[in-house]
């Protein structure tokens, strides 16, 4: 199946990234390639710069590349903004999804879905349109209307929050989605539709990288890859069984790949 | 400053009316407010010179709305223009004051006010002749909004007084709009007395055009179980002071003020407010928002006075400022007088620029940075627009202009 995924070309190539912010390196040298219908789970201790990587492929301003490349769909990306990134297709699922105060979801979801349809030629949507468009999208994730008329994030659980990164997700139809700890704070059930959600949004031409400290999302999502971050390094990658490994035996198991590398 | 020099020597009008003289008299001998001050003394010297640069102009051109006309659903009335104002329907009346009631209360007022304190409406009222003075008294109930326009004409200074007394029971929507031309100066000052029971939502629009300058001041006296609501906005004047002035005179009366000054350029635009409780029980909740661009100046100085007779009183004052430049300068300083042991109080303030994190998730999804700082600018102004007692979505004007800043 890998070598099938492998006949087209790479979505994304990270290639010896190395990153800081505010003079203070996170990221020294990781390299990462993520083909058509592949799925990649990141896992690693709180700090090893998980987070930061996802943000600097989805082009943070607060983070400066100081060595390598971001390669997507083979174009170098380093200086592209934020927007630009999703527009072409990035997806970026927060962790802690941002409360905007006084800006209407709907209204935001509108806005942003009609950026990536103008990039990809589509006609852009209104209000009407985009209701029916997103009726059918709340149904992936089970999310009531009412959410709609709601401000951004404003109010919303825990687990409402991730669902709606999901909702967007399905909305902006990205190339490839990076979901930074979707799983964290998501009860069985809720961990079960966000799983579900994804599932049926990602195909064989969408690459997905999802950032966990968890297996059950792993059980959920099976990944064809499976990395170990620390220190700003990938300094293991496997299989799901490595996952499986790292859920019995801790992260202090993978100490002595760091002193390897 | 021509107008203070006439002031001194007492040749600024020639037919002088009763409240004129005794206003005039009071501003001779010190006809410019005291700069050190602390009402004053952040005031920009250049910028309040402008101010009274222009030559006094009695009669102005002929008022041109640029705002849709909502006769149908609304009572507009534009001080200096309208002559006989009389509605009078089953459930509602709004009558003309007579003059002798107009000199009564305003000379009750003129009574007690302090030189420094009180120099802007002292001004305003050494200026506005008769036709510029618009008195109405309001009775009833399911009274259409109304509207009030005031409006300086290019290259003078022009003085707009508005008087309203609501009686009893009286539940009343009014919208206040100050439009000043370019290279003008417009003084406006207005006196509410609610009576007892009675309720005003009041929102006041200012804006100008290149080179407008304004002083705005506004008194409100609340008898006991009436309820004041304030909603307003001021932008786009090279110079402009709002002076809030509310006396709660027996307690027991409920206001509730949001505000919001936004300036750009090198323009400074303050607020001034001071709520006086006079008596127990009563409410008070304030926000002030201030946003600053560019190399301007934003200001906002509030008091409450919370006397021994005012116990149990409720007040809350924030003051939430932006600052979008390196450049641009915010001054806040929100204050409580208390004397009575018995009372919830609080106030603060907050000086912040636009939140990045909630910027890079809005690009993150597509929006770009213009139009991601634009809807955290409009979810920052929704709080205060919302509370303005018209319909937002009526004003295209207002819309317009909000999506410029």
């Amino acid at each position: 199946m890998q070598s099938q995924m492998k006949e087209s070309d790479p979505i994304l190539e990270v290639e010896n990234l190395f990153a800081s912010t505010n003079n203070l390196p996170i990221l020294k040298g990781v390299s990462l390639t993520v083909y058509p219908g592949e799925i990649h789970a990141i896992m690693g201790r709180n700090g090893c710069g998980k987070s930061t990587l996802s943000k600097i492929i989805a082009g943070h301003p607060s983070y400066n590349i100081t060595n390598g490349d971001i390669k997507y769909s083979g174009e170098n990306i380093n200086s592209l903004e934020p927007e630009e990134r999703s527009q072409s297709g990035i997806f970026l699922g927060f962790q802690y999804p941002i409360e905007i105060p006084g800006v209407s979801n709907l209204e935001f979801l509108r806005v942003s879905t009609n950026a990536r349809r103008k990039f990809l030629n589509k006609e852009e949507l209104d209000t009407f349109d985009f209701e029916e468009l997103v009726k059918e999208k709340l149904e992936l994730v089970k999310m009531d209307q009412a959410f709609l008329s709601r401000s951004v994030n404003q109010g919303f659980s825990g687990g409402e929050k991730k669902r709606n990164e999901i909702l967007q997700m399905a909305l902006l139809e990205p190339k490839i989605a990076i979901l930074d700890e979707t799983d964290s704070g998501l009860d069985i059930d809720a961990l079960r539709i966000v799983a579900s959600g994804i599932k049926k949004i990602s195909n064989t031409q969408t690459g997905i990288i999802l950032i966990t400290h968890y297996q059950r999302l792993l059980d959920e999502i099976e990944p064809n890859y499976v990395h170990v971050m620390a220190d700003g390094q990938i300094i293991k990658t496997g299989g799901s069984d490595l996952a499986l490994e790292l859920e019995k035996k801790g992260y202090e198991w993978t100490d002595h790949f760091v002193k390897e590398t | 400053m021509e107008i203070i020099e006439k002031i001194k020597t007492n040749k600024l009008l020639e037919y002088q009316t009763e409240i004129q003289k005794i206003c005039l008299h009071k501003l001779q001998s010190n006809p410019l407010p005291n700069p050190k001050s602390e009402l004053w003394r952040l005031s920009n010297k250049t910028k309040f010179s402008n101010f009274l640069d222009y030559s006094f102009n009695e009669k102005d051109l002929k008022f041109d709305s640029p705002y849709p006309n909502n006769s149908q659903s609304t009572i507009r009335l534009i001080i200096g223009e309208n002559c006989q104002i009389e509605f009078v329907e089953e459930n509602y009346s709004i009558e003309q004051l007579s003059e002798d009631e107009v000199d009564k209360y305003i000379k009750e007022q003129i009574s007690s006010f302090d030189q420094n304190e009180n120099w802007s409406d002292l001004l305003n009222l050494s200026l506005s002749c008769k036709k510029n003075i618009l008195g109405l008294k309001v009775n009833g109930s399911k009274i259409p909004p109304i509207e009030i326009f005031s409006h300086a004409s290019s290259n003078s200074l022009n003085a707009k007084t508005l008087v309203i007394f609501l009686e009893k029971n009286c539940d009343v929507e009014l919208i206040q709009v100050n439009l000043g031309k370019e290279n003008s100066s417009l003084s406006q000052s207005t006196f509410f007395f609610l009576e007892e029971n009675s309720s005003l939502n009041h929102g006041v629009v200012s804006y100008g055009e290149n080179g407008s300058n304004l002083l705005n001041s506004l008194n409100v006296i609340q008898q006991k179980n009436s309820e004041y609501n304030l909603g307003s906005l001021h932008f786009k004047f090279n110079y402009a002071r709002f002076e809030i002035n509310i006396k709660q005179s027996q307690g027991n009366a409920k206001t509730n003020i949001k505000g919001m000054q936004i300036t750009k350029k090198d323009e400074q635009i303050s607020t001034y407010t001071k709520i006086d409780f006079n008596g127990p029980n009563g409410f008070l909740d304030q926000i002030n928002k201030s946003l600053a661009d560019d190399k301007s100046h934003a200001i906002f100085e509030g008091s409450i006075i919370v006397p021994k007779i005012a116990q149990k009183t409720d007040a809350s004052q924030l003051s939430r400022n932006l600052l979008l430049s390196d450049l641009a300068q915010i001054d806040t300083k929100p204050q409580l007088e208390i004397i009575a042991d018995d009372v919830k109080c609080k106030h603060g303030a907050t000086i912040s620029q636009l939140n990045e994190e909630e910027l890079f998730y809005m690009r993150t999804r597509g929006v770009t940075l213009a139009e991601a700082s634009k809807l955290q600018l409009s979810s920052y102004f929704q709080e205060i627009i919302s509370f303005i007692p018209v319909s937002k979505d009526k004003w295209d004007l207002l819309d317009k202009l909000l999506n410029e800043n």
